[in-house]
């Protein structure tokens, strides 16, 4: 061994410091950028320890948008920051207690099945009791409500990136004794990074999809709203005021494209890193945010002064810590505190369901033919707008697929339309249709298409292109006629990704019916017959017992789905269509 | 006609043919001939011929081949083809099995023992409830300052089984010491490298080799320090900023290896370290590994090596498991006391590669290791039937009446003789190149059809020129008679030579073969009042001329 190294600053592994030059030029956006951000929170923190406000009057003057905006994007952050660590608790529990998990996950597939709105009496009652006179319990409230139409589907993620680490890799964690800090931050943590970041974006894209629905609601006889660009919107659909839901549509997609500027690309190009695969890919995501952060000084310093010495003092923390106990064997104690928490979890969760199964058996018959009809209802809607949005997107998408050019042009367009929320355009179009003489029976399915098809389309496209092109260059050369194309390629190439793509869009629109069947516009309320309908009258009622047994039902149905249908359409695209390399 | 060619002229003639062809032409070879033919085919040709041939026979063919070739061959094979072949043997039955049985020679007792299992075992529970068990209960010691490779075929445990020793996993039962304490209690201080080199992708190479420093407490001068030159010993200088997917497989192991190094292990696991790698960056890895490893270069005490490669066992390992399977056990455990480093081409090398060969092959067998003297003996020492050049002739004769081929049991019969006393002069015939066996069948060649038909003078003669170029033992005697002034030589001298590779009564039987056949073809003749050998004296000058110079 002949090690060379001298202690030398260069040498110490720190990450270097980008060279000097016009720094403070380089780092001006930067500087700037954190000074808003510090203003931000100040504003924010202060309206929330603000006492209770919760008519306040919501101004449809432009001047007032950027205020509102500022509002909604820190609830969706705040909410997305709770998503997060609850993600990564919950996950890792999952994955790793083996007990746990046989609990944890049919848990959260149910829990993942339930509406956003179903949530609410729930959480804003809490929450108002909890702080009575500050904002701070309705706005807690709010964010908690956004955190449930978060969290499922990345904790669902983190939990299977978990649980698909290869074992030599798990391995090596632990004949080289990496402590668990060590292990989920060199490991499980890169692992499932990837997963998690592209689960971040669909996750507050949703938050977008029901903000409406989360900042301004009816509960019982008191009708909350909190300043933000959600009640905003829905103030100004109440009002009929077209130039003002206009502006806002305006401020919302702008600030989604510049979030998708300024976070989701810089996040996807950095993570690139992460990716696990043998061979360095082609083309990588790139992002000039992303190369300017890193070339910044500013950032550089900082990160070595401040960040680094604290990674690692933690990381010999863990280690030394992990060391002194090698012999993992459990003391008795903790088994036992363990089981206790079991024990008084099962009992709460047994409690809670016999209560829910009385309150939801008292339910009357006529109410629950309300349900029933509410949901064959929904359930036809549901199915015809997938059937509307396969017919379409499956062509399309694979037309553009197929082609590398295309998608190039197409896919940063069709992102964009994405990203835009199916509920802000929701009063626009309902004023065309109303202007055309449609009702909500058509605007409904609009509606639950343009949140849909989108998870479709990309799947579609994505299958698309991960057609080999051997393949294709043999329909070429034996002249397979159209038909026989899409029969023996296109088709049965895109079906593990349509699966997909429907599954996902399946469980979402049964999450937006409740949205799109029942609808505040121009000071009336309109609604069809649904099963979102029904969900979203008893919240505004404060009919709990409605709302217990219609979201029983729509759980069950969304579960029941899930099991009978995706999951062995699943399995047949895992085994019989998937194309190896 | 074919097989009156040379096996490589034959071979280019067999490969011109369309494949089909090839095959059916395989299919009528005889067994011996078509191992000598196909050693000049690459091996994905070599191993679909052999399939197109009965089970049985693939592996008389495989037996017969030449051990270098058959190296070579399994070296080439991909593991699955390599796997699948391995499995077929195993099931066919040998044709000559080996009939030494010993035990197991036990690894040296006094060195000391870093890691020792005791009556270790695995069972696995299957989603219906049964359990399978993996590994049957064993004793394994991991001794201090040796190589100890672990062979068998994929799937049979011995993954699981470095595992169960590394402490990674619990043994279903027994226990696993570590210097005499429970391994679970100890925190040990081992390493691995993995077939996938499991890197952390998204690290660089020098926070990979860091990693398990930090594990260990270590600030974070120190393990830059250490990782640095540990990457500097396997050759990775100057690469510490590049990410693992960025190198070559070859490069990405040798990070395994920096990684694992970097611990300064007492033992160095790994498992099927070389076979994710090409041949030739896998052997130059072998040779650097080796060269740490023999100079000293690394504080590891011991290597364990799992492996399904013959050939790199042999090369690298002091000592070899090697396991069977259904479920995992020790079939046999031995040294091997080549000086390092090896050479694959030597006798000795071969010797132990063809006797793990035959053990892996014949489940149902108990073989003695070779000694440490004997390969030398085997490779050089040709053994003679015991059997008189007159019942030969009989035989020749006998079988170019009935058109040249018959089946030996029939010819048992029909000669009204035991069937292993017909043996040894079926041996003689084939020794000495007069008569060919395959699968059961005697066949006369050329040459014995001219010795079935000559008269007695020519066969003698051509007993002589097939004896001289057949027999090594004549030569020797021979040469050694020819180079004496006066053309003797005392019988004990060549009783001296048999005796260091032969039992006493062998010698005896030996010698009066040796004589009988040098009497008949009138090389030499034996005095038995003095107890010397005499060069034969032709009787005339003529006769002397014919002999043939080698």
């Amino acid at each position: 061994m002949t090690g060379t190294a001298q202690p030398s600053p260069e040498m110490s592994g720190w990450g270097t410091v980008p060279a000097g030059g016009r720094s403070l030029f380089r780092d001006l956006p930067i500087i700037l950028a954190g000074l808003a951000l510090f203003y931000g929170l100040l504003s924010f923190g202060r309206y929330s320890v603000g006492p209770a406000s919760t008519q306040a009057e919501i101004e449809l003057h432009p001047a007032a948008l950027p205020r509102y905006a500022l509002y909604s994007v820190l609830r969706i952050a705040i909410a997305y920051g709770f998503s997060l660590v609850f993600t990564l608790i919950y996950g890792y529990i999952a994955a790793y207690n083996r007990k746990a998990e046989r609990f944890m996950i049919p848990l959260l597939d149910t829990l993942q099945s339930i509406p956003v709105l179903s949530f609410l009496p729930g959480v804003m009652i809490s929450m108002v009791a909890l702080f009575p006179t500050r904002q701070l319990g309705v706005e807690l409230g709010s964010i908690l409500l956004i955190f449930t139409g978060q969290v499922w589907n990345m904790t669902f993620s983190f939990y299977s990136s978990l649980k698909n680490i290869p074992r030599e890799m798990y391995e090596a964690a632990q004949v080289y004794q990496l402590s668990w800090w060590q292990r989920f931050r060199q490991l499980q943590l890169p692992y499932a990074a990837i997963g998690l970041i592209w689960n971040s974006m669909m996750s507050v894209a949703g938050g977008w999809f029901f903000l409406m629905a989360c900042e301004m609601f009816v509960l019982g006889n008191r009708d909350l709203r909190l300043p933000g660009l959600g009640s905003y919107l829905q103030t100004a659909a109440n009002a009929g005021n077209t130039r003002a839901i206009l502006a806002g549509l305006a401020v919302m997609i702008g600030i989604i494209v510049l979030l998708d500027r300024l976070v989701w690309r810089p996040v996807i190009a950095w993570s690139e890193k992460f990716k696990f695969e043998q061979v360095e890919a082609a083309e990588a995501a790139r992002s000039r945010i992303l190369d300017m952060l890193r070339r910044s000084r500013l950032l550089a310093l900082v990160g070595q002064r401040s960040m680094m010495p604290v990674r690692e003092a933690l990381d010999l923390h863990f280690a030394r810590a992990h060391a002194a106990l090698p012999a993992p064997a459990k003391s008795r104690t903790s088994a036992w505190v363990m089981r206790i928490i079991g024990f008084l979890a099962l009992a709460g969760l047994a409690y809670a369901i016999v209560r829910m199964l009385t309150l939801a058996a008292s339910v009357s018959w006529p109410d629950l033919r309300a349900i029933l009809l509410g949901a064959g209802a929904t359930f036809l809607r549901v199915e015809f707008v997938l059937l509307l949005a396969a017919l379409w997107t499956i062509p399309l998408g694979t037309v553009i697929g197929l082609h590398p050019t295309r998608s190039a042009v197409a896919q940063p367009l069709a992102q964009i339309a994405a990203s835009v929320p199916a509920t802000a355009l929701f009063p626009i179009i309902l004023l065309v249709l109303i202007r055309l003489g449609g009702g909500l029976g058509i605007g409904s399915i609009v509606l639950l298409l343009l949140g849909t098809q989108w998870y479709i389309l990309f799947n579609v496209i994505a299958g698309a292109s991960a057609i080999p092109t051997d393949l294709k260059e043999v329909c070429d050369i034996y002249q397979f006629t159209r038909w026989e194309r899409w029969r023996r390629l296109f088709l049965p190439g895109i079906f593990p990704y349509l699966v997909t793509g429907f599954v996902t869009a399946s469980g979402g629109a049964w999450n937006a019916s409740i949205v799109a069947e029942y609808f505040h516009f121009r000071g009336q309320t309109l609604s069809t017959v649904g099963l979102g309908a029904v969900i979203s009258r008893a919240t505004d009622g404060g009919n709990f017992r409605m709302l217990m047994a219609a979201t029983l039902v729509m759980a069950m149905i969304v579960v029941t789905i899930n099991r009978v249908l995706w999951r062995r359409l699943y399995a047949l695209a895992a085994t019989r269509f998937k194309l190896e390399a | 006609m074919v097989q009156r060619l040379d096996p490589g002229a034959a071979a280019s003639v067999c490969a011109a043919l369309p494949f089909e062809q090839q095959q059916v032409l395989f299919r009528t070879l005889p067994n011996h001939f078509a191992a000598a033919l196909i050693s000049h085919f690459p091996y994905y040709h070599t191993y679909v011929l052999l399939h197109s041939r009965p089970l049985a026979e693939m592996r008389a063919i495989v037996d017969r081949l030449d051990p270098t070739e058959r190296m070579r061959f399994f070296d080439e094979l991909p593991e699955e083809a390599w796997q699948r072949l391995m499995d077929e043997l195993a099931a066919a039955p040998a044709e000559a099995p080996l009939r030494a049985v010993a035990a197991p020679v036990a690894p040296t007792p006094a060195v000391e023992k870093i890691i020792e299992a005791r009556q270790v075992e695995k069972t696995f529970q299957q989603p219906d409830g049964h359990e399978i068990q993996v590994i049957a209960p064993l004793d394994l010691s991991i001794e201090s300052g040796a190589i100890i490779a672990l062979l068998g075929a994929s799937g049979c445990g011995k993954s699981t089984l470095l595992r169960i020793l590394s402490g990674l996993t619990k043994p279903s039962s027994g226990t696993v010491l570590w210097h005499g304490n429970p391994l679970a209690a100890c925190g040990p201080n081992v390493a691995i490298v993995f077939q996938s080199f499991a890197l952390f992708p998204w690290l660089t190479v020098l926070e990979n080799v860091e990693a398990p420093l930090l594990a260990r407490g270590m600030p974070h001068f120190q393990r830059h320090r250490r990782a640095l030159a540990a990457l500097n010993s396997v050759g990775l200088k100057g690469f510490d900023n590049a990410f693992p997917k960025e190198l070559s497989g070859g490069m990405k192991q040798r990070v395994g290896f920096a990684r694992a190094l970097a611990v300064e292990p007492e033992v160095l696991f790994m498992d099927e370290p070389f076979s994710a790698l090409d041949v030739l960056t896998a052997e130059s890895l072998r040779g650097e590994l080796m060269e740490l490893w023999l100079k000293k270069q690394i504080p590891t005490r011991s290597i364990f090596l799992v492996t399904h490669n013959i050939e790199e066992a042999v090369l690298l390992a002091d000592r070899v498991i090697v396991l069977g399977r259904n479920p995992a056990h020790i079939r046999a455990d031995f040294r091997i006391p080549i000086t390092q480093p090896r050479d694959r081409k030597s006798a000795e090398f071969l010797v132990y590669v063809d006797y793990i060969y035959k053990v892996m092959t014949q489940p149902e067998l108990e073989l003695a290791p070779p000694a440490r003297r004997e390969p030398l003996a085997r490779a050089h020492f040709q053994r003679l039937p015991h059997a008189k050049p007159g019942g030969m002739a009989g035989l020749l004769e006998f079988l170019n009446d009935r058109g040249g081929q018959e089946d030996l049991y029939h010819l048992a019969d029909e000669l009204l003789m035991e069937v292993d006393d017909l043996f040894p002069i079926v041996e003689e015939a084939v020794l000495l190149g007069f008569a060919q066996s395959r699968e059961g069948d005697v066949e006369i060649t050329p040459a014995g059809k001219a010795f079935a038909e000559a008269d007695i003078a020519s066969r003698k003669r051509l007993f002589r020129e097939a004896a001289l170029a057949h027999v090594a033992l004549v030569q020797q005697i021979r040469c050694a008679l020819e180079k004496k002034s006066d053309g003797t030589m005392p019988l004990e001298f060549f009783k001296d030579i048999l005796d260091e590779h032969l039992p006493a009564e062998e010698v005896q039987r030996q010698i009066e073969t040796i004589l009988d056949w040098g009497r008949y073809a009138e090389i030499f003749t034996y005095d038995s009042e003095t107890d010397r050998l005499l060069l034969h004296q032709p009787a005339s000058a003529a006769n002397s001329d014919t002999a043939p110079l080698h």
